[in-house]
């Protein structure tokens, strides 16, 4: 679908690589330390993949959205989940991307070794970030099944606002009440907080890793429900023929 | 004959406005059977419910009350069965405008559980059926309004429905490519025997295609029956009209059989009558025995259009007389 959309070429690498080059050039500038620098550096490519995984999810219901195509998709016999799944793993796929060739450059330009931890708990790290983008993609379609055409901001905004609350570049300790306890809320809070800590941050593992998985499946349950029931009020109210005309 | 659809009681309401409190009552209480391998028409002016009663019929959209059965299935229930053996083409059709016409069939092909060879074949011979060739790898949005429809109508053959939705399948196409989407939609039918439901505000479209034809206004089915049946329902009638000299005096048209009105003047007459072909011998020879001397004699006959107009219209008492 996406093959001749130029736009997504730079969703998948041009913007993930300017923003990691202007970030870690950044930390050159500001003379951090190896330490502060991975703090920083492991927060752009949580950002990058995630942003990159959940805009292919969302993209189930918004290339419909802008095509006005969406009843065409739930006229056809296929369960919405179904296409959700599909997309998260295309989303998967290129993430990964995504997230090799940045730590290929982290590694090359700044030094920074994001193997440290070891296979095991960067691939748990990875899965963290995968299945938050999939929490991200549905609230998306969840909100363009609510309100439509203005809903399709929320597909850059969301993931934006969920890293600066979660502590992307700083401890999450730093930010104004209530913000941390918003952020206690967000399972990529305690993905970041546990990936960092194999680099000499604050934290106990196997704790972070519980939380924000527990948290993960907690909300992807939550949004499996209200997606059922907005598709539901959706097929009532007529959305989904007003979004195809 | 086994019914394809089953309506009952269907009321369909929409709300806009802050919270909701505007309502509109889109549809009131509509019942409709439609039987297996029938072309079945919905009439109706801009406005009166046809295509929501379509979108409920087709499970895009729930009613607020009624049931609903496609193909013996209750589509409140179990929709998604339902939308296994159905599908939809709609004028103005909208598709994913990057894709090619090709791609275009894969991807909906794919939504329809159609898989590698299998797929390819299906894409191929619908792209054959609907002379789509030569436009195969050009984008969507790059398609004339025509070609779009072709897709619209092979999109909708993909997974060989049993019954097909074509929501005014010829809006806003020029004539001939309107009459050319007409024969394909009659052969395919007569050919595949599926049911169709078409909803359209052209009545040509309707009396060219349709079995039976319900006319919809303002959300009730005012009336439901074969093209025939609704112009004697509506006793417009056909029309003779007869220019002659001498004198002729009214009498004989008072008496003629299936004469519904009549306007006389020196030397025209204009007489409105239930069937033009069965009445015009016997009336111009009351004419002739009257002592007129016929000139010039034509037949109007009453298409669908003017029984359109005349359940379009606003008089809707005047309508329930005549039913």
């Amino acid at each position: 679908m996406t093959k001749r959309n130029v736009f997504s070429l730079f969703e998948i690498l041009f913007w993930p690589v300017v923003g990691f080059l202007s970030v870690g050039l950044l930390t050159n500038f500001l003379e951090l330390d190896a330490d502060m620098s991975g703090f920083i550096l492991i927060g752009i490519i949580s950002m990058s993949v995630t942003q990159v995984c959940q805009i292919d999810v969302a993209y189930v219901l918004l290339y419909d959205l802008w095509s006005k195509s969406i009843k065409h998709t739930f006229i056809a016999p296929v369960h919405p989940f179904q296409l959700i799944l599909g997309s998260w793993l295309i989303g998967v796929f290129r993430s990964f991307i995504v997230f090799l060739l940045l730590s290929v450059l982290s590694a090359v330009a700044f030094g920074f070794d994001f193997l440290r931890p070891g296979i095991g708990p960067l691939s748990l790290f990875l899965l963290g970030l995968f299945l938050i983008s999939a929490l991200v993609g549905i609230s998306v379609c969840i909100l363009v099944l609510l309100f439509g055409y203005k809903a399709d901001v929320a597909a850059w905004s969301i993931s934006s606002l969920m890293a600066l609350i979660c502590g992307i570049y700083y401890p999450i300790s730093i930010l104004p009440f209530p913000l941390p306890e918003i952020a206690r809320a967000i399972p990529l809070t305690y993905f970041l907080e546990y990936f960092r800590s194999f680099y000499g941050f604050d934290g106990e593992a196997k704790t972070l890793l519980g939380l924000g998985f527990g948290l993960t499946v907690f909300y992807l349950m939550i949004e499996a429900f209200l997606f059922r029931v907005v598709l539901y009020r959706s097929r009532k109210n007529g959305v989904l023929i007003k979004l195809s005309e | 004959m086994a019914l394809a659809i089953q309506a009952e009681g269907i009321y369909k309401t929409f709300r806009s406005g802050w919270r909701g409190k505007k309502e509109k009552l889109v549809l009131k209480g509509i019942d409709l059977q439609i039987d297996e391998g029938e072309i079945f028409g919905i009439l109706g002016p801009n406005g009166a419910g046809k295509t929501t009663l379509l979108s409920i019929l087709s499970t895009l959209l729930l009613p607020d009350q009624g049931k609903v059965q496609v193909l013996g299935i209750d589509a409140l229930q179990d929709g998604h069965r339902i939308r296994e053996r159905v599908n939809i083409s709609s004028g103005n059709a909208n598709f994913l405008w990057s894709l090619t016409v090709r791609e275009n069939l894969h991807f909906y092909g794919m939504l329809y559980g159609l898989t590698g060879k299998q797929r390819e074949e299906k894409v191929n011979s619908l792209i054959s059926l609907f002379n789509l060739e030569e436009h195969r790898d050009v984008p969507f949005d790059q398609l004339s309004t025509g070609m779009k429809q072709r897709l619209s109508l092979a999109k909708s053959l993909l997974n060989d429905p049993a019954v097909l939705f074509l929501d005014e399948p010829t809006v806003g196409l020029d004539p001939s490519v309107s009459i050319w989407i007409r024969d394909q939609i009659r052969s395919i039918q007569k050919e595949r025997g599926m049911t169709v439901l078409l909803t359209t505000h052209n009545m040509r479209e309707a009396e060219y295609l349709c079995g039976r034809i319900a006319f919809l206004k303002a959300g009730e089915i005012l009336t439901t029956g074969t093209a025939e049946t609704l112009k004697r329902m509506v006793r417009i009638g056909d029309i003779i009209r007869i220019e002659f000299k001498g004198k002729f005096s009214e009498d004989p048209l008072l008496r003629a059989d299936g004469v519904i009105n009549y306007t006389l003047s020196d030397n025209f007459c204009e007489v409105m009558v239930d069937e033009g072909e069965k009445r015009l011998g016997p009336l111009v020879a009351l004419l002739i025995q009257g002592g007129a001397q016929i000139e010039k004699v034509t037949l109007g006959q009453t298409d669908l259009e003017d029984v359109f107009i005349e359940f379009a219209k606003e008089t809707d008492s005047d309508m329930g007389l005549r039913l």
